[in-house]
């Protein structure tokens, strides 16, 4: 008895987790909701390593040679692709689920960077559109907000088929969230527990997409592109499906991309992890002979210049980031405990975007809390951190022999594990192994 | 809903592309050209789309999908049937279809008037977001979808899951209604109702007093998500 005390013993299946989320749902009666992304541990960019050059290949000096980074998307029928400065952007996320502080902000600080930030669900906030200087404004199936005033302003335009944290799911905003202004601008009862729809009201499936995009492009003359954003699930299958259809570019969100409101149980339990749906994607367009002509931009998870730097020599052209943009003016950071305490959660670990009572004032629109998120302050940490990116990612670039973050390519890299050779199916690190083949 | 076109510019579709009859289209309305007069359109899709400027369009034959969508202050009218969302996204202005409407007839239609001079096919007024949608014979299945706000008029009969998930808005059905969807509830017709009907059905040389109208409106008994209400869905 006293040996059983003294080592306690912990049950792989009933975890102290699960049993909390068994009772939590027992108390609930319901799904548990919640913001963020993906909890879970699964293969991701760090589980690579770089092959840097040695007497094999020569490096550039890793301070000012010249490593350019510029980056076109939507070059396929568009009259005017986006032209960026660098191959990251920042991912739709509404006005709504964020402050007004937070997407103003977003705005600038891809301005500053010479970048393009996107929309979300809920329309085109004014201050947003005059913050961007390239604004890819997000086609969703809720078409909230959405008409073609805005639609001719846009720089560029996103169909959302489906996100990375909850493919197939549709999405929330609780009412909470849902004051006289979000309300107005999506034309919804103010306070009201706001559902956006899984399915566009319009079409359904790849052929009737093909007469979509061609209503959006007769609509703005064919002079922007059209990107097809789309959560990663059957990922080969899907984008060969919106390339017939006609999309300029491919987004696509693996299941680390987060969100502000959604089922745990998508969260964790659906898509699957940004790695391998970044080279299935990329074999997709090579299968059908479109890789180079239609671009592909990566999300999902992606925090560091690494991370960035493997997408891209894996084949994306770009990267796109949501929750990595809100860390950086703060989400999460060690301020207002006490606020974070009475939701019940602590400093790096909140996924409280949902209750609208976010500590930091980003994913809220109580006026109190957004005050918290100064929007200079805010846009100077954002583009601090994208600059950082870049740095890091041009220094990879150059230790791999790069003048070009473009020219990364997939015999740069090494796998780590033998899941991360599998799914990347690149070499395991030291061998010619590569798990599968 | 009939309207007298005084002087008709005529556009032959037959040796066009779509972008060449859209940009003329775009062209003539920017030129304040009254009215233009589409031959030959032979069920194409995606005729008329993002006119922003007033321009009265008659189009002699079917449409394919998304007649008119995207667009503002235009005046449209369809003698023939027409394909999937005519009227998609309108923002002002009126549509009328001398035929039969396929499915999603004005999805998410912001603002102006749809009418349609016979039936209309699943989920007519998907999303709508504040337009009013006249329908002079039977709607398919799922009509009014998650609609937010506007008006919708069925004189005929509607089908399975009527005004399913609505937010808002109104929706007066003439024939019988099928069944409806999750926090739709029937709604006893006032005078303010009938008023309504009379002026806007009179306008169509229709006698609202004909049908009987029933109104259905939100329930709103799930606009916050309470646990106990999974049963309903």
């Amino acid at each position: 008895m006293d040996s059983e005390k003294q080592v306690l013993k912990t049950s792989s299946t009933y975890t102290p987790e699960a049993i909390a989320a068994i009772q939590e749902r027992a108390e609930l009666g319901r799904y548990i909701i919640r913001g963020y992304g993906a909890l879970r541990n699964v293969p991701r960019f760090d589980d690579l390593v770089f092959l840097t050059t040695s007497l094999t290949r020569l490096p550039l000096e890793g301070y000012r040679e010249k490593c350019t980074t510029k980056t076109f998307i939507g070059t396929r029928y568009a009259k005017r692709p986006m032209e960026l400065e660098i191959p990251i952007t920042i991912a739709g996320m509404s006005f709504g689920a964020l402050s007004y502080n937070a997407k103003v902000a977003l705005g600038r600080a891809a301005t500053l960077l010479g970048t393009s930030t996107t929309t979300g669900d809920g329309g085109m906030l004014p201050a947003e559109r005059e913050a961007s200087s390239k604004l890819v404004y997000q086609c969703l199936p809720s078409r909230y907000g959405f008409n073609p005033t805005d639609l001719k302003k846009a720089d560029a335009i996103e169909i959302v088929v489906g996100q990375g944290a909850k493919p197939g799911g549709g999405g929330l905003l609780l009412g909470q969230k849902v004051n006289k202004v979000v309300a107005g601008m999506r034309t919804l009862p103010e306070g009201v527990d706001q559902r956006s729809p899984c399915r566009h009201p319009d079409w359904i499936g790849p052929d009737d997409l093909r007469i979509k995009i061609e209503e959006l492009r007769e609509a703005t003359d064919w002079e922007i592109p059209i990107y097809v954003k789309m959560g990663a699930t059957r990922v080969k299958d899907d984008v060969k499906l919106a390339v017939k259809a006609g999309a300029d570019a491919i987004v696509l969100d693996g299941m680390e991309g987060g969100t502000a409101a959604t089922q745990s149980i998508f969260q964790e339990h659906t898509g699957i992890p940004t790695l391998p749906a970044l080279v299935q994607a990329v074999e997709a367009l090579q299968e059908i002979g479109v890789y180079g002509e239609v671009q592909l931009v990566i999300s999902g998870g992606i925090r560091s210049g690494p991370d960035v730097a493997k997408a891209l020599a894996l084949g994306a052209d770009a990267v796109s980031l949501g929750t990595a943009t809100l860390i950086a003016m703060g989400c999460n950071k060690p301020v207002y405990i006490e606020d974070y305490h009475k939701l019940g959660t602590e400093p790096y670990h909140c996924h409280h975007c949902h209750t609208g009572m976010c500590p930091v004032g980003i994913t809220t629109q109580d006026a109190e809390l957004m005050q918290r998120l100064p929007i200079d302050e805010a846009t100077t940490y954002v583009a601090n951190y994208l600059q950082s990116l870049v740095m890091e990612v041009q220094s990879l670039a150059r230790a791999c022999g790069k003048s070009d973050v473009h020219n990364l390519e997939r015999e740069d890299l090494v796998a780590l594990t033998l899941e991360a050779s599998a799914m990347a199916k690149l070499p395991l690190a030291g061998t010619d192994f590569i798990m599968g083949q | 809903m009939h309207q007298t076109i005084p002087q008709q510019t005529l556009i032959d579709c037959a040796n066009l592309t779509t972008r060449e009859i859209n940009q003329k289209l775009k062209a003539l309305a920017s030129e304040n050209i009254p009215a233009v007069k589409l031959l030959n359109p032979a069920g194409r899709h995606n005729l008329a789309v993002g006119i922003t400027q007033q321009i009265a369009i008659a189009i002699a034959g079917p449409v394919g999908y998304y007649c008119g969508g995207l667009s503002e202050n235009i005046n449209i009218e369809i003698f023939g049937d027409c394909g999937w969302s005519v009227g998609e996204n309108l923002m002002s202005g009126t549509i009328a279809i001398y035929g039969n409407a396929s499915a999603n007839a004005a999805a998410s239609a912001h603002g102006g008037k749809i009418c349609i001079f016979g039936n209309a096919g699943p989920r007519a007024g998907i999303s709508l977001k504040g337009a009013t949608l006249i329908v002079t014979g039977n709607v398919g299945y799922g009509a009014a979808f998650m609609m937010q706000q506007g008006c919708i008029i069925v004189c005929g009969n509607a089908g399975a899951n009527l005004a399913d998930s609505i937010y808002d808005g109104t929706i007066f059905v003439g024939g019988d209604i099928n069944s409806l969807g999750a926090d739709a509830k029937l709604e006893p017709m006032n005078d303010t109702d009938w008023q309504l009907l009379e002026q806007e059905l009179a306008a169509l040389n229709i006698s609202a007093r004909d049908y009987n109208f029933k109104k259905v409106i939100c329930a709103k008994q799930l606009y916050h998500f309470k646990a106990k209400d999974w049963a309903n869905y």
